[in-house]
């Protein structure tokens, strides 16, 4: 279903109280600082992306999210990320965390990592193609600065080493 | 996934997708609908002209909000931690 005029409402799915206390965290006014931005410089049919998510998805072989830590100290979130092949099945992934319900992550990852419709993508050159590694992180951070000084400058080094132009992130 | 949160951090391009947290893509198994949003999202990239834009995308979730079962099966260590705080803002919203 579409609705062309739709504005979308951020808070529609929360609770009401719930969505009153985040409201009051958010400013008001436009954000006012420098916003980075690096122009598309190829036709999308000549563009090679990866994929990125909060969704808290590990591969099996990989140690999860630390959720204990968080349970323990709640305004942690684990700052850490990991790299998801784009052709892994929903047998090699699992997916840790506590904000959302991840049963739909775990039986369709497309929801949150569109790793498989991304491959559509690139094969009929809509895209020009999907780098082999996707990523995950964790989606609740109340300090992101070891996410954004430690974690982040690594997956980028990791995109750039496979060709990377642009990069679609998926919030959970 | 809510693009208000624009106004607190910047983000350079933002196709805002009316969908519940969790499944922002689209419906488990919904494969045209998923591939849908993300051409959507693709022509937000192609068409974008300054840092901070933000498209609101046209689909609309076929759930009520109360029917979508997005929250997790425990309640997170930060909404205990908070609870009297929010259910004060829940107040106060309410007057």
């Amino acid at each position: 279903m579409t609705d062309e005029n739709n504005v979308v409402n951020g808070f529609l799915f929360l609770p009401p109280a719930l969505g009153a206390w985040i409201k009051s965290t958010i400013p008001e006014d436009e954000f006012k600082g420098e916003i980075p931005w690096a122009p598309l410089i190829k036709p999308l049919a000549e563009t090679t992306f990866a994929l990125m998510t909060s969704a808290g998805i590990n591969m099996h072989d990989d140690p999860p999210f630390d959720m204990e830590r968080e349970r323990r100290e709640p305004i942690w979130g684990d700052p850490s990320y990991r790299r998801i092949p784009v052709i892994a099945t929903p047998a090699d992934i699992d997916v840790n965390h506590l904000h959302v319900n991840t049963s739909y992550i775990k039986k369709d990852i497309n929801v949150a990592l569109p790793i498989n419709r991304f491959q559509e993508l690139s094969a009929d050159n809509t895209i020009g193609a999907l780098a082999p590694t996707a990523y995950s992180y964790y989606g609740y951070q109340m300090d992101p600065t070891v996410l954004i000084n430690e974690t982040m400058p690594q997956v980028v080094a990791d995109m750039k080493a496979e060709g990377v132009d642009a990069v679609l992130i998926t919030p959970t | 996934m809510m693009p208000e949160f624009n106004r607190e951090i910047g983000i350079p391009r933002v196709a805002a997708v009316e969908h519940p947290f969790g499944r922002v893509v689209g419906e488990v198994n919904e494969n045209d609908g998923q591939t849908a949003v993300l051409k959507a999202a693709l022509e937000v990239l192609e068409n974008a002209e300054r840092p901070g834009e933000v498209a609101h995308l046209p689909f609309t979730w076929h759930e009520e909000p109360k029917a979508t079962d997005w929250h997790p099966p425990e309640i997170s260590p930060v909404i205990k931690l908070y609870l009297d705080e929010i259910k004060q803002a829940g107040a106060e919203a309410r007057r």
